[in-house]
């Protein structure tokens, strides 16, 4: 093979070259080949959904077969029919944790206001494994649009980067890239919440230094353009900066990257004021609302944890009683997809 | 021996495609697939795997075009600066085929072959992620999944290199015995 180490050599070099080439073009222009992207992401989008329809049911199948209890070597027929059986009750078990997903999220829709496009996840990441981001199943055709605020039943996951007719790509909040504007919990007080410390981990900026933010206090988006308001992000888990002109904390998101499936594409923004919805999903996620001791701070400003109570009697989250009423009246613009 | 140019040439590009084919298929599990498993400790990198054996049993200049090619199609598949992971695999691909005609000697080059790619792949994505982009990972986290996309390839290697290469022998028309796995290996 030694008459190959200088053809070899020669093709490396071209390689590189062409390679830095790009890098330097597409570093240098931003969006250079975005319609070569959209052309990939779209056929690979719609490979992936493939994939993924035809790899949820094999799992099923696999689960199925792999219980102790098989009589393949027994007749034929009751084997088939134990496997149909067993599969069926596979599906009812998927089927089940899907609508209460789905259910769950339709509860969280409905507290915001917010209509809503459920989307499951079909990739997460890229091949490097370096990007923070989730291809999900919705696309232009269901009314998803770049920028769209992507919940789901536990808070906030992340805003749409890009999309296709039938896909679109979610960049997640712990993305490096990301900065979401968010408030404290019955306060007015702003701040921003940026990712970049691994997927459990947000960093949030409050930008009011005289106010303590302490270990347990919740945050929800402010709502920006991009943004709705109100979504819960995590809970404040340790304050790292106590000094200084701004106060920044460790958060630990509701949402859990590894186990995201089902999500809801914000479509349409509330229609009241914002600012005035805040808080009104925010009881949403864990109770402890009771003991946030800096809280008079913002007295005038805590109509949501007073507002919050009457519509929802058992105001933790008793998600029977309350997802019967929030579930009948449906919002416009909620589009079913697959 | 360049009176055999042609015919080793029409070779070289079935070879080239099939190993393209083949890796724009890995793209598509890993991202579907492999990334939902949820691995303990990092994740396999299918990619990185599958090119690292074809450039192990096929060569330099193979491993480094095919794994350039399925690199820029990553890229634009991906949010981030296109080319990035192009360069990653192309360098990938080219070291791993310089040691092809050690392979055969022992068991142990394709395990650290394939299973050094993988690390230095990884983290060779790691590191380009941080110059041209934002840093998604820290140092240590990087180091921490490249180890273990490592330990992963290693687990796979021994399915995966010998089926690939009763592929590259079926492919090439040389056939052997264990001619059982030939067919599941052309795929």
């Amino acid at each position: 093979m030694g008459r190959d180490t200088r053809r070899s050599r020669l093709v490396i070099v071209a390689l590189l070259i062409v390679a830095f080439t790009l890098i330097t073009l597409d570093y240098k222009t931003g969006r250079s080949a975005s319609g070569a992207r959209g052309v990939v992401h779209s056929v690979l989008g719609g490979v992936e959904d493939g994939v993924t329809t035809v790899t949820r049911p094999i799992g099923r199948t696999a689960s199925s077969l792999t219980h102790p209890n098989r009589y393949h070597d027994r007749a034929d027929r009751l084997a088939q029919e134990n496997a149909g059986l067993r599969r069926q009750l596979a599906d009812n078990a998927e089927i089940g944790r899907m609508s209460k997903q789905l259910g769950d999220l339709r509860l969280i829709a409905d507290k915001g206001q917010y209509s809503i496009v459920p989307a499951k996840v079909i990739a997460v990441g890229d091949v490097t494994g370096t990007d923070w981001t989730v291809t999900i199943n919705a696309g232009r055709d269901d009314g998803v649009d770049v920028d769209k605020t992507v919940l789901n039943a536990d808070g906030l996951v992340g805003t749409v980067s890009s999309a296709t007719a039938h896909t679109a790509v979610v960049r997640l909040a712990c993305d490096p890239g990301s900065r979401v504007g968010a408030r404290l919990e019955r306060t007015q007080l702003l701040g921003a919440v940026a990712g970049g410390q691994g997927p459990s981990a947000l960093t949030f900026t409050l930008y009011d230094a005289s106010y303590r933010v302490q270990k347990g206090d919740r945050l929800v988006t402010f709502g920006s353009m991009d943004y709705v308001a109100g979504v819960p992000i995590g809970v404040v888990t340790k304050v790292t900066d106590v000094g200084g002109l701004s106060r920044t904390a460790e958060v630990k998101p509701y949402v859990s990257v590894g186990t995201l499936d089902l999500v809801g594409v914000v479509v349409g923004r509330p229609a009241t004021d914002p600012g005035d919805r805040l808080l009104a999903p925010q009881p949403v996620p864990p109770p402890p609302a009771a003991q946030a001791p800096a809280a008079g701070t913002g007295a005038p400003t805590t109509p949501g944890g007073a507002a919050a109570t009457p519509t929802n009697p058992g105001s933790p989250p008793a998600s029977a009683p309350v997802a019967a009423p929030g579930t009948g009246p449906t919002r416009p613009g909620q589009g079913g997809t697959g | 021996m360049w009176d055999i140019a042609g015919s080793a040439d029409t070779l070289r590009a079935r070879t080239f495609v099939a190993a393209v084919t083949l890796l724009a298929v890995a793209l598509v599990v890993q991202v579907s697939i492999v990334a939902r498993l949820g691995l303990p400790g990092g994740r396999l990198d299918l990619v990185l795997v599958l090119l690292a054996v074809i450039s192990l049993i096929e060569g330099p200049v193979v491993g480094s075009v095919s794994g350039f090619v399925v690199g820029v199609l990553a890229d634009l598949a991906s949010s981030h600066v296109l080319g990035q992971s192009a360069l990653v695999m192309c360098l990938v691909g080219y070291a791993v085929g310089l040691v092809m005609d050690a392979a055969e000697s022992s068991v142990a080059v394709p395990l650290s072959a394939i299973g050094g790619a993988s690390v230095a792949g990884t983290l060779g994505y790691a590191a380009t992620t941080s110059i041209f982009g934002a840093a998604a990972l820290t140092g240590g986290e990087a180091v921490g999944r490249a180890l273990a996309a490592g330990v992963y390839a290693v687990l796979l290697t021994p399915f995966l290199f010998p089926l690939l290469a009763a592929g590259s022998r079926r492919l090439s028309g040389r056939p052997r015995q264990s001619s059982g796995r030939l067919r599941r290996g052309a795929r």
